[in-house]
C-alpha cells in the first residue's frame, strides 16, 4: 500500500473543544483540539467501505497518537505490555478493541488511521469529523465512526 | 440483680456482633447469556441485609417530602418498573421532564438515565429524592426522618454496620437492591434454552427485528437489533432515533456539550417492552404499533439522526404485525411476579 504524505498548512478556526481523548496506561494522557490534530503528518490509506467500493482516506496514523500519548509501543512493546490494548470509543458509546501489536508497524503491515476525510471530502455527520479505517478487514465493523476517546488498559 | 443485669447485657452485646455476622454476600444469579461485563463498586458489596433494606426503602413514602410518593410509585412492578403515563406525576403535581424508565437489568447500565447524566446507581439514587417534582426531600432530611423510626436504625445496623443513617447509605442500599432486578427469563429466552417453540408469526418478527435488508432486499430487515440487540436488549449508546425534525429536548448534548449529540438519547431495553408503554423519552407513543410506524414511515431527518436509520426500509402489514409479535415475547411473567421484588411493607 502507497500512502502519500500531505502537509497541512491551513489551522482551521480553533475552537475550544476537546474532540479526542487518549487516557488510561500512557504516559501522558492528551484532550486534543481539532487544531492539534492538523498539525499531525497525515497519511492516506486506500480501502473498501461496506459499499464494496475502494475509497482514499486521509488521516493521522493511530501509531502517532499512540506515541505522542507515550503508550508502550515500537521498542516497548514487548513482555507485559503485550497484554495491552487500545479500547476505542465513539460519540454514541460504540466500543472496539485493538491488541496494541495491531496498531504498531512493527507488527502490522497496514497502517490504520484516524481518517479524517474521504476522496478529499470531510466525513459526513454521524460519521466524522474522525472515523478508524482498518485497510484489508473483510468487514468493517471496527471502522468506528465519530471516534471520541482512545483508552489503553490493560488486559487483567 | 447485678448478674442478671450484665447478662442482659452480654446477650445484646452478643446479639450486635451476630447480627454482623449474619450478613452474608447476596447470591446473585448472573444469567450466562448476559456475560460479566458490570461493575458493582468496591464499597458497596451486596449483602442479603442490604439488598433487603434497599427493598424497604424502594417501596417506601417516607423517603418524600409529604409521605406520599416512593420509588416504586413510578417505578411499578407489574409494569417492570415503569408507571403507565407519558410523564410522571410526583409530589408537586407537576409532570417530570421525561418518561419513567424500566427498571431491569440495570447492572450492565452504564450511564443512567434517558441522556445517560449519572454513572453509577449510588450517584442516582439521591436524584429522584432530591427532586423537587419526584419525591422533594433532600437527603439529608429523609436520612434524619428515618433515623427517627424504630423500623431503620437496626436495619442500617445489620446492612452496613452502624446505625447512623446517611445519605451515602441509603444510596447504597437503593444501588443493592437494584442490581438484583434482573429479567431473563422471557418466552424469548426460554426459546434460546429450547423449552418454547415461538409462534410462526414471532419467528418472523424475531428474524426482521435482527437483521438488516440486503442491498437487493431480497433479505428484508428491521435492523432492530443494531441498536437494541445483544441479551439485555438494550446497548449502552445514545443515537438519534429520528422523533422530531427539530427536536425540542437537547437530550445527551447537554451532558457532553457537542453539537453532534444533539437529541440522541439512550437506547432503552426492550424488554418487557409490551409491558411499559406509553414509549420514547416523552412517552409520545402509547402502542407498540405506534413505535413501529414511526420506524418503519416516520424517521424525521434531522443533523444528528442516526446513519443507521437512513435506510429504514417501509413495512408491509404483515411485518408490522410480526415484530410487534416478537416484541410480545420479552414479556418476562417471572420478573414482574417475583415476590423478592415485590413491595416488603405487604410482603415480606
Ligand atoms: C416522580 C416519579 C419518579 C420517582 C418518585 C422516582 N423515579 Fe426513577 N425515574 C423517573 C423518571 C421520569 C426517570 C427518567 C428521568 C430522566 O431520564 O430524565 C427515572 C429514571 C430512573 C432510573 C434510571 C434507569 C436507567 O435505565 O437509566 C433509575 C435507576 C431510577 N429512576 C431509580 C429510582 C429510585 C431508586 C427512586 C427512589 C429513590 C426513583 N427512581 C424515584 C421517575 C421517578
Ligand atoms: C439507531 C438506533 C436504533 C434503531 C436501529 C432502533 N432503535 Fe428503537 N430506540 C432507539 C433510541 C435511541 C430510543 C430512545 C429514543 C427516545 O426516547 O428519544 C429507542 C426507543 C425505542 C422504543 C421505546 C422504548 C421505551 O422504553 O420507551 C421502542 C419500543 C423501540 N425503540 C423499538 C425499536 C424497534 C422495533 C426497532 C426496529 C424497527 C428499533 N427500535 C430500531 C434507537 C434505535
Amino acid at each position: 500500500m502507497k500512502y502519500l504524505l500531505l502537509s497541512f498548512l491551513l489551522i482551521s478556526a480553533a475552537s475550544a473543544q476537546t474532540v479526542l481523548k487518549i487516557t488510561g496506561e500512557v504516559s501522558k494522557p492528551l484532550h486534543l483540539q481539532a487544531a492539534d490534530l492538523k498539525v499531525m503528518p497525515y497519511v492516506e490509506v486506500k480501502a473498501t467501505d461496506r459499499d464494496g467500493q475502494e475509497h482514499r482516506y486521509s488521516g493521522v496514523p493511530v501509531i502517532a497518537l499512540l506515541r505522542k500519548a507515550g503508550v508502550t509501543v515500537g521498542g516497548q512493546l514487548r513482555g507485559e505490555n503485550l497484554v495491552k490494548y487500545a479500547l476505542v470509543r465513539a460519540a454514541d458509546g460504540y466500543e472496539v478493541l485493538f491488541a496494541l501489536p495491531e496498531l504498531d508497524p512493527e507488527f502490522s503491515a497496514r497502517t490504520i488511521i484516524l481518517a479524517e476525510s474521504v476522496d478529499g471530502a470531510a466525513l459526513p455527520a454521524g460519521t466524522g469529523p474522525y472515523r478508524l479505517v482498518v485497510p484489508e478487514e473483510k468487514k468493517p465493523a471496527r471502522w468506528i465512526r465519530e471516534v471520541r476517546e482512545i483508552e489503553i488498559r490493560f488486559a487483567k | 440483680m447485678i448478674r442478671s443485669l450484665s447478662l442482659i447485657l452480654s446477650l445484646l452485646l452478643l446479639g450486635i456482633a451476630f447480627a454482623f455476622t449474619i450478613n452474608p454476600p447476596y447470591p446473585l444469579q448472573i444469567p450466562n447469556t448476559f456475560g460479566h461485563r458490570y461493575t458493582i463498586p468496591a464499597d458497596n458489596p451486596m449483602t442479603v441485609e442490604g439488598v433487603a433494606l434497599g427493598r424497604y426503602l424502594f417501596y417506601d413514602s417516607l423517603l418524600s417530602k409529604n409521605n406520599t410518593i416512593s420509588c416504586s410509585s413510578c417505578h411499578r412492578q407489574a409494569l417492570a418498573f415503569t408507571d403507565g403515563f407519558a410523564l410522571s406525576i410526583g409530589v408537586s403535581g407537576r409532570p417530570t421532564f421525561r418518561n419513567s424508565m424500566s427498571l431491569a437489568n440495570l447492572l450492565w447500565v452504564r450511564d443512567f438515565f434517558w441522556d445517560g447524566h449519572s454513572k453509577t446507581l449510588e450517584a442516582q439514587a439521591l436524584i429522584p429524592l432530591a427532586h423537587p417534582d419526584e419525591m422533594g426531600l433532600a437527603p439529608e432530611k429523609a436520612a434524619q426522618k428515618l433515623q427517627q423510626t424504630t423500623f431503620y436504625p437496626l436495619r442500617f445496623l445489620k446492612a452496613f454496620g452502624t446505625d447512623q443513617i446517611t445519605p451515602e447509605l441509603m444510596a447504597k442500599a437503593l444501588a443493592q437492591f437494584e442490581r438484583t432486578l434482573i429479567s431473563a427469563n422471557s418466552p424469548y429466552d426460554q426459546h434460546l434454552q429450547g423449552k418454547y417453540t415461538l409462534t410462526p408469526a414471532e419467528k418472523r418478527g424475531m428474524d426482521l427485528f435482527m437483521r438488516g435488508s440486503n442491498r437487493e432486499q431480497t433479505i428484508r430487515g428491521a435492523n432492530c437489533a443494531h441498536c437494541h440487540g445483544g441479551a439485555q436488549f438494550f446497548q449502552n449508546r445514545f443515537h438519534n432515533n429520528g422523533l422530531d425534525a427539530s427536536p425540542l429536548d437537547p437530550g445527551r448534548q447537554e451532558v457532553t456539550g457537542f453539537d453532534e449529540d444533539f437529541a440522541r438519547f439512550r437506547v432503552p431495553t426492550l424488554r418487557n417492552i409490551a409491558l411499559t408503554a406509553p414509549y420514547m423519552h416523552d412517552g409520545r407513543f402509547k402502542t407498540l404499533e405506534d413505535v413501529v410506524n414511526h420506524y418503519s414511515d416516520h424517521i424525521a431527518q434531522s443533523t444528528t439522526l442516526s446513519a443507521d436509520l437512513r435506510g429504514m426500509i417501509a413495512l408491509t402489514a404483515q411485518e408490522r404485525q410480526d415484530l410487534v409479535a416478537f416484541l410480545h415475547t420479552l414479556t418476562d411473567q417471572e420478573f414482574i411476579r417475583n415476590p423478592a421484588f415485590g413491595n416488603p411493607f405487604l410482603r415480606p
